[in-house]
């Protein structure tokens, strides 16, 4: 199993190049570059060419491309042009952002889905089991940022149970008690909107599974030795149907990164989706190759977790 | 069964109701609005035009004006108390707070609460001996005296030397500087190509004469200078903070980007990157401390800014997108003020191409499809620019009628008839110049008669923006010109300034705005050299009038007026450029603001602003 393990990951850095190589030229391809929005009468356009001389930006691609790679290979991704920090400093702001928000949304996302699923495949059939299907298709249809805005109205300026916007509370200083908690409080809201939206998957498998299992020969085996229906639900049921779930786990945790433009937006919670998605149209190119580049990496990290995992949860399953 | 049916799609029918009511914010959110972007080198405070709608206690002078510019309410003040500003945003803000390095409007709009500003402006936007510092022109030797007000200091204690005058100076112009700043007006100051080279170590034109005054001089001096133009910089640096830290990490630095110091009303004491700013008030603000203990500013998300302000979480919202005024206009708990902004929208027509090798307009009136100014006009007569004001932008946007935005009262001309819709008008022009319709089928064709196709290119944004292309397209339809769309489509706000720049042959014409910042000259963007001006137009009449606008002999405003005037008429009459519109911009004020005023010519002084509620006045609709 190591062994494969590492094979995989050797095999990511010849992936990772390539990728690399693609998204450079495509970003340069795009039209425009980071000067072409700051233009303004009072702009003068012998200094944008400049400033665009000054950044390399006119040297053919393929140096641009070992500049960068050369650069990149010591650690250096260079300067946001938007925002004139370090790539690094401003993608690690997001990321712990989104990192949190995420692993919140996580947390809730199982702490709803997986009872219901259990429930609605327990009880298959009963009006209990239609509230939740019915829950299901409900979550699953309705777009990202109807169900944000309308959790927003009612919680948020309605109820005023939670914060508007933002990430932190500005009259708290960094690493207090309450500035933590205050953290917390403000991911509550755009984690359980997140978590309600992606419930659908889990729930579904989850029953299904459960359903399927109930008529199994180890089921019945179970049941005709005496064991009571509650404990062969928890102890055998129960593990078995988790199977798929965790057969997606890898990518859950990887995907703990990637965070959503639209909760984020709506939200006024500063994370990853809206710094890529504003990089592109900005074309802030350091920033869209740096987040390019790690949200492949996290993509073939999380396929490889996943593999690993399954292996551990389901002993028939070996990685050779 | 069927119960349950009609159930789901009641339940399918409102949320897509919510969806259709919600759709368009996001829309808007992702617009680049036209792909404006304005920078104000002086101060961007205040207006002129103002007035009623439903009059609170406006300050009425212009019956024209759709709101008012001024807001008194009622109430004892309450002592100090926090001003909580919403900046209306969908991103973070950048935040560079400093005056010589910033790049994007919400970090300035931040920073006007700190302002490290040295002039007040009039109207106009011209400087005034008003705030910290003064101006003495001395036109015959190109030199310029800034004398500073005694007793003025820094908000950390700090007096404010001559020094502090000169640091911007040698930041902007040194050789590790990566803004825009440097440029040509930069380079008018005598030393400043020297010493940005590396061949002096220090700019040679700027010269301490004693404790208070300094003395700028110039290569050549125009009236530009009294709108903070020419070169001269209007901002103060702290030197005895930023001096010891190397240009190139000014950007990160603390100083920039955590505590900076300033010469303001406020001054910025916390900062959540991105999100929110706590600033409180300047004890050593040389106009008095301010009667508020601080400002919050947070970035509020356009999807949520309405009910925002209807729940009364903000005292005022700032950049308010002016599409939401159909969501807000009946809350009571707001006055909404207004006032036009320095913008203007406009229809463009490719007349020639940019040398960028001589850096020079290459105009082919002749060689050019849009070449025949009956032609060019009749676009302009076509165009119901009026409806598209009403029915889209709900008279937020109004027709123009001049290149120069009407705030500058001055040099507006307001007897400009411009082109206003007729399409009659513009049906008689077409046969006048012989564009006919030859084989009958309603569209007309060019003077040989050949088919007569002409390609318009314009940018994508939200779902009026196409709207409005498409409507465009159906009046010059109407009168019988075949108009199709570049590339077939709306295009991306990059791309579209790529291929207009480029004088790409696909563009015959184009529509685009421009925000015009504070200094109405228009020679950045009509000039011969001039690569802004897109349409590539110049003849010797309209050279002659710009370089007279900047002419020395202009220091006499009346005759710089008159030269204002004969440009803008000549440009109408010749239509290489056509205005289309003018915007309105909004701020939403909380009925707990005692006072407050967008005024261009005299905004609300910010030491002056007090609370009449320790809590927010809700809407009651």
């Amino acid at each position: 199993m190591w062994k494969t393990i590492v094979r995989r990951v050797l095999i990511m850095i010849p992936q990772l190049f390539v990728l690399s190589l693609l998204i450079f030229i495509m970003a340069k391809q795009l039209p425009g570059d980071p000067f072409t929005g700051l233009l303004t009468p009072d702009t003068d356009p012998n200094r944008i060419e400049e400033l665009r001389e000054l950044a390399g930006l006119n040297d053919p691609w393929y140096v641009q491309y070992v500049n960068w790679i050369v650069n990149a290979a010591q650690g250096d991704l260079g300067k946001s042009y938007t925002y004139k920090i370090k790539v690094s400093t401003l993608i690690g702001e997001r990321a712990l952002n989104t990192f949190w928000l995420s692993l919140v949304s996580v947390i809730i996302l199982y702490l709803i889905a997986i009872p219901l699923g259990v429930l609605a495949g327990r009880y298959q059939d009963t009006f209990l089991d239609k509230i939740v299907v019915f829950y299901s298709f409900v979550t699953y249809a309705i777009p990202t940022f109807v169900l944000a805005l309308i959790f927003l109205f009612i919680f948020g300026y309605q109820l005023h149970w939670f914060p508007t916007v933002g990430s932190v509370d500005i009259k708290y200083d960094t690493g207090t008690a309450g500035y933590i908690w205050s953290k917390l409080y403000h991911m509550l809201l755009p984690a359980f909107t997140t978590a309600v939206l992606g419930t659908t998957a889990v729930v579904q498998y989850l029953r299904s599974e459960i359903i399927d299992a109930k008529s199994l020969d180890y089921v019945r085996t179970a049941r005709s030795k005496g064991i009571p229906v509650n404990k062969v639900y928890s102890r055998h049921i129960f593990r078995n149907s988790l199977l798929p779930i965790a057969a997606f786990l890898g990518f859950t945790i990887t995907g703990l990164l990637a965070g959503s433009i639209f909760i984020e937006t709506i939200f006024g919670y500063p994370g990853m989706g809206q710094l890529f998605i504003s990089s592109l149209v900005s074309r802030d190119y350091s920033v869209i190759t740096a987040l390019v580049m790690l949200f492949g990496f996290l993509a073939l990290l999380g396929s490889l977790l996943s593999d690993i995992i399954m292996s551990i949860v389901d002993p028939r399953i070996r990685i050779e | 069964m069927s119960k349950k049916l009609w159930g789901l799609l009641a339940l399918l029918l409102a949320f897509m109701l919510v969806l259709a009511a919600c759709n368009g914010d996001e829309k808007e959110t992702s617009s680049t609005d036209e792909g404006t972007k304005t920078e104000d080198t002086t101060k961007s405070e205040g207006n002129e035009e103002g007035t009623e709608e439903e009059a609170e206690e406006p300050a009425a002078e212009d019956s024209d004006a759709l709101f008012p510019l001024s807001v008194e309410n009622e109430g004892d003040a309450i002592s100090g108390g926090t001003l909580k500003v919403a900046m209306s945003k969908d991103e973070p803000f950048q935040g560079i707070f400093s005056y010589v390095l910033y790049e994007d409007a919400y970090d300035a709009e931040i920073l006007a609460y700190a302002s490290n500003s040295l002039f007040e402006t009039d109207g106009d936007f011209l400087l005034t001996d008003e705030g910290i510092a003064s101006m003495e022109v001395d036109q015959d030797n190109n030199k310029v005296l800034v004398k500073i007000r005694e007793g003025v200091k820094w908000s950390d204690g700090e007096p404010l030397k001559v020094e502090d005058l000169i640091q911007p100076y040698l930041i902007i112009g040194h050789k590790d500087y990566t803004g825009v700043r440097y440029d040509v007006d930069f380079q008018n100051i005598i030393g400043a190509v020297e010493y940005h080279d590396g061949k002096a170590d220090t700019i040679s034109g700027l010269k301490k004469l004693d404790e208070t005054t300094l003395e700028i001089s110039f290569n050549k001096l125009s009236p530009a200078i009294f709108s903070g133009g020419d070169g001269i910089w209007t901002y103060a640096e702290p030197s005895h903070i930023v001096k010891d830290i190397p240009v190139a990490e000014l950007v990160e630095s603390d100083a920039v980007r955590k505590n900076p110091v300033t010469l303001g009303a406020f001054i910025i004491d916390k900062i959540v990157p991105g999100e929110s700013v706590q600033l409180v008030a300047n004890e050593n603000y040389w106009k008095g401390k301010p009667k508020l203990d601080g400002v919050l500013i947070k970035v509020v998300p356009t999807s949520s800014i309405s009910v925002a302000l209807q729940q009364g979480e903000y005292d005022v919202a700032i950049s308010f997108n002016a599409s939401k005024m159909e969501e807000v206009k009946d809350f009571d708990n707001i006055d909404i003020l207004g006032r036009q902004e320095l913008y203007y929208s406009y229809l463009g027509f490719k007349l020639g191409k940019y040398d960028y090798d001589n850096s020079v307009v290459v105009t082919d009136v002749e060689g050019s499809k849009m070449g025949d100014v009956k032609l060019r006009q009749a676009m302009g007569y076509a165009l119901d620019v009026e409806q598209v004001a009403e029915v889209f932008y709900n008279n937020l946007r109004e027709r123009a009628n001049s290149l120069i935005p009407p705030v500058f009262a001055s040099f507006y001309d307001d007897s400009l008839e411009g082109y206003t819709y007729d399409p009659d008008k513009a049906a008689a022009l077409l046969d006048e110049a012989g564009f006919k319709d030859v084989d009958g089928d309603g569209i007309r064709e060019d003077k040989e008669g050949k088919p007569f196709e002409i390609k318009f290119a314009t940018m994508s944004g939200d779902d009026i923006a196409e709207d409005i292309t498409q409507f465009y397209m159906q009046n010059w339809k109407d009168v019988g010109l075949n108009v199709t769309l570049t590339t077939g489509r709306t295009i991306e706000f990059n791309s579209f300034y790529d291929k207009v720049q480029a004088d790409d042959p696909e563009i015959d014409i184009f529509m685009a705005a421009w925000g015009t910042g504070t200094n109405p000259s228009p020679a950045g963007l009509y000039s011969k050299t001039a690569e802004y001006n897109f349409s590539r137009y110049s003849s010797d009449f309209l050279e002659e009038t710009l370089t007279n606008i900047d002419s020395p002999k202009a220091f006499d405003a009346d005759y710089r007026a008159e030269q204002f005037r004969a440009w803008q008429e000549y440009m109408a009459e010749q239509a290489p450029i056509i205005p289309t519109m003018y915007r309105y911009e909004l701020v939403p004020v909380n009925k707990r603001v005692k006072n407050w005023n967008i005024d261009y010519a005299n905004p609300t002084e910010l030491q002056d602003i007090e609370l009449v509620s320790d809590t927010a006045v809700k809407s009651t609709k």
